[in-house]
């Protein structure tokens, strides 16, 4: 009987610790009442505060139009290092924001929902600029996510060390040999380097993915049925050539390569770095982030080596894969309410612009258009009527980009060429005697057992 | 003449004649009080004990034994985290194989760990025995010594961040002022992993040398004595009396900081992310990298369990090894 009883005390223990573990592991979206209940991150800080007021005023008449649908915001914003831990511990909210390198793998990891029945049936759904959507669509043409904010790679320049090195600001380079002469120019008057080139983090191989796609190349291609390496050639040994002269030739690069994208735009702002390729929309962290002055902002067109492309940054809202087929149709519908009806409904995209001024956040930043011409036209004009950053430095960039093609990312296990790219970079860039057709080689020998592994 | 500063001699007695315990006599003592146990569990004892040590049992089972155990079975396993997992038997582990990033990840972490044991590893031991000389300011270096430790480590990687810069940063300025210089630090990748070395030393020898301070408080001031007697010099002392003294204590220590270095991920993480040209990627910035840049979850927790039997082995062997020379 003494025995029975210790083994209860005991199953009991186990029991209440298990349970109260149980209880952390968090829960699915559910329906409450017979509402639709869905978790949407995102929500902007404390610390802004007017759209944070506006989030959650746009949350209440999203309920208040849709009475079934119940939404719980979360300030949770996307981070490669707690996602996995979130999704499997059910914590991932129904509509979470992702980067636009992030989707390709999330869709083929099967982490993301499709939602193409859902977009179909969207308002100007016909109107969507299929470049837009891209970056989260499958090869079948299936959706997988909605665009939230999409900017072309360019070229930012300091328009200060410009006039002091005696070049004009409102004349930036348009070929990478300009951009040669220019850096060249910065350094020898200023002192500071030229241009700099983000190497780590994917990046130094994403923005080389850009810069092959500006002189013609690509970095995989399909060969019977299969995707292999296709950058062992002549665009990308082009585009290392110029960037290991401009380092060991010019010397306009400065000592410090072997650094982030972030550590690029940190520098830039503090006037240590004359050009760098980003997107337009980093003026906001140049400004909020890093009080960076204004007027040094200078934004063009991704120069070209011969072919006027460019790859686009920026985020994407993608659906829990866990979400039901109810609370998916919710989710769509939040996306479309929240993040879409600014891009199509001017009166809309105006209060918007103007709660984000107030903010003192940037508005006018030039950005891909979701949709066509017709609809797209009206918004920007409404939007730039409250805009707040020098629109004049951002001039060049809206002339150069127009004739510009948006290249998609590659195909299959884009990271893993980025990252096998990151390390060609470096080799240029840190080694005057590396052979850049010889460290492409053994990127390509890297990057094809992963790429078939992939497929 | 300086002497070796041990503590107080009382105290140090009092530990000597603790640890100098013939080891047979504990067996026996432990065997002695065993009896009571035996007894108190045929009287229900022993089923308290239990139902009292369930909670901590099932916390370490939960959080600690658990994990470990899931990250065999994710190794023979492919996941999304939502489809239920697949498996696949040792694929995970023939591709680590064939990953060439493998073979470069482990000649580093070696290397990692060579540096690390060469300059690092004495440098706790002299340090305290620095600090246990003085007969002023003990204190206060023990407080400088130790302070490295409570800086958050991220904060430490990245103020060295700003130090190792070759353009701005402190160490080429402060050098630059003597003509020496500009050097690379971060930026070759020949020199890259020495200067994560230096920064994780400068970093970590705060808690070591704590503990070594702790050890030689239990050295006999006697030995001191009677080697002064004997005309030794200060070198001798340190090399017969303190060292040997040390000998326990320096052994585990060597072994922990084999298992501690083994696993580096701060300092390439945040000062190099890998590079340049993957000369300061390790295991562990591997795993990292299959789990939360490519989503191969299976290929990280495979690459986990191959360095957690590895350790396993290289830890049994070296206290088999060194078992003859452990004072414990």
């Amino acid at each position: 009987m003494r025995a029975r009883l210790s083994g209860l005390l005991a199953c009991a223990a186990a029991g209440s610790l298990v349970l109260g573990l149980s209880a952390c592991s968090g829960s699915e979206p559910a329906a409450d009442g017979g509402k639709i209940t869905i978790s949407v991150s995102d929500m902007p800080p404390t610390t802004q505060e007017k759209s944070r007021q506006q989030f959650l005023d746009r949350v209440a008449k999203f309920e208040e139009a849709n009475p079934d649908i119940k939404i719980e915001p979360s300030e949770a914003q996307w981070d490669a290092k707690t996602f996995a831990a979130r999704l499997a511990g059910g914590q991932l909210e129904t509509v979470f924001i992702v980067p636009l390198t992030e989707p390709q793998g999330m869709i083929k990891r099967r982490q993301i929902a499709d939602i193409t029945d859902e977009l179909k049936a969207l308002p100007h759904a016909a109107d969507f600029d299929e470049r837009a959507l891209s970056p989260a669509t499958d090869s079948a043409g299936r959706h997988y996510g909605l665009p939230t904010s999409e900017f072309a790679l360019s070229l930012v320049y300091n328009r200060e060390l410009f006039t002091k090195a005696g070049l004009d600001p409102d004349n930036p380079p348009k070929t990478w040999d300009d951009v040669r002469v220019a850096a060249k120019a910065i350094f020898e008057k200023t002192g500071i380097p030229g241009y700099a080139q983000p190497t780590t983090t994917n990046g130094g191989g994403w923005l080389l993915t850009a810069m092959t796609y500006t002189r013609g190349g690509r970095m995989e291609k399909e060969q019977d049925g299969k995707w292999v390496p296709a950058f062992n050639d002549a665009p990308t040994l082009q585009t290392l050539q110029w960037l290991k002269e401009m380092r060991w030739t010019d010397n306009a690069m400065g000592a410090q390569m072997v650094r982030a994208s972030a550590d690029v735009l940190k520098d830039f702002s503090a006037g240590k770095v004359g050009m760098h390729i980003a997107t337009p929309s980093t003026y906001g962290d140049h400004i909020t982030k890093y009080n960076g002055n204004p007027e040094m902002f200078g934004v063009t067109a991704l120069p070209s080596g011969g072919t006027n492309a460019t790859l686009i940054g920026g985020k994407m809202a993608v659906v829990s894969p866990k979400a039901s087929h109810a609370e998916r149709a919710a989710a769509v519908k939040w996306i479309d309410y929240y993040y879409l009806q600014p891009k199509y409904d001017v009166a809309i995209a105006e209060s918007r612009a103007q709660t984000q001024a107030a903010d003192k956040l940037p508005v006018g930043i030039p950005a891909v258009p979701f949709y066509g011409p017709a609809v797209d036209g009206p918004v920007t004009e409404a939007v730039n009527k409250h805009a707040n950053v020098p629109v004049k430095n951002f001039a060049p960039f809206l002339t150069g980009s127009q004739q510009q093609e948006f290249v998609p990312e590659p195909t299959v296990a884009a990271q893993d060429v980025y990252a096998a790219l990151d390390t060609v970079m470096q080799a240029v860039l840190t080694r005057q005697n590396a052979d850049p057709a010889a460290e492409l080689a053994k990127a390509e020998d890297r990057v094809k057992p992963l790429l078939e592994r992939a497929q | 003449m300086t002497v070796l500063q041990p503590g107080s001699s009382s105290s140090a007695a009092t530990t000597s004649e603790v640890a100098a315990a013939p080891p047979r006599s504990a067996g026996k003592a432990r065997r002695r009080t065993a009896r009571p146990g035996r007894q108190g569990r045929r009287t229900g004892t022993g089923l308290a004990t239990l139902v009292f040590l369930l909670p901590t049992l099932l916390a370490f089972g939960y959080f600690a034994w658990w994990p470990i155990g899931r990250s065999v079975i994710l190794s023979l396993q492919q996941t999304n985290l939502v489809d239920p997992p697949e498996w696949v038997g040792l694929e995970n582990f023939t591709y680590l194989f064939s990953d060439p990033l493998l073979w470069t990840t482990l000649r580093n972490t070696v290397w990692f760990v060579v540096l690390a044991i060469v300059f690092g590893f004495p440098v706790p031991i002299l340090l305290a025995v620095f600090v246990s000389e003085l007969r002023r300011l003990g204190g206060v270096f023990r407080v400088l010594v130790y302070l490295p430790v409570v800086i958050p480590p991220v904060v430490a990687v990245l103020m060295w961040k700003w130090f190792y810069d070759p353009d701005f940063g402190l160490f080429n300025q402060a050098l630059g002022v003597v003509g020496l210089g500009p050097y690379p630090w971060l930026q070759s990748a020949s020199t890259a992993m020495p200067s994560l070395v230096l920064e994780s030393t400068w970093a970590h020898a705060g808690g070591t040398v704590l503990i070594y301070l702790a050890a030689l408080g239990s050295v006999p001031t006697e030995l001191y004595e009677a080697a002064e007697i004997d005309g030794a010099s200060i070198l001798r002392r340190l090399w017969h009396v303190t060292l040997p003294q040390l000998r326990g204590v320096i052994l585990i220590m060597f072994l922990l900081q084999i298992i501690g270095t083994v696993q580096v991920f701060t300092e390439p993480f945040v000062l190099t992310d890998g590079g340049p040209e993957d000369s300061t990627v390790t295991v562990l910035l591997l795993i990292y990298r299959y789990a939360f840049i490519n989503g191969d979850y299976g290929s990280a927790a495979a690459l986990s369990v191959l360095l957690a039997a590895l350790l396993a082995l290289l830890s049994a062997g070296y206290l088999r090894l060194t078992r003859r020379w452990s004072t414990t």
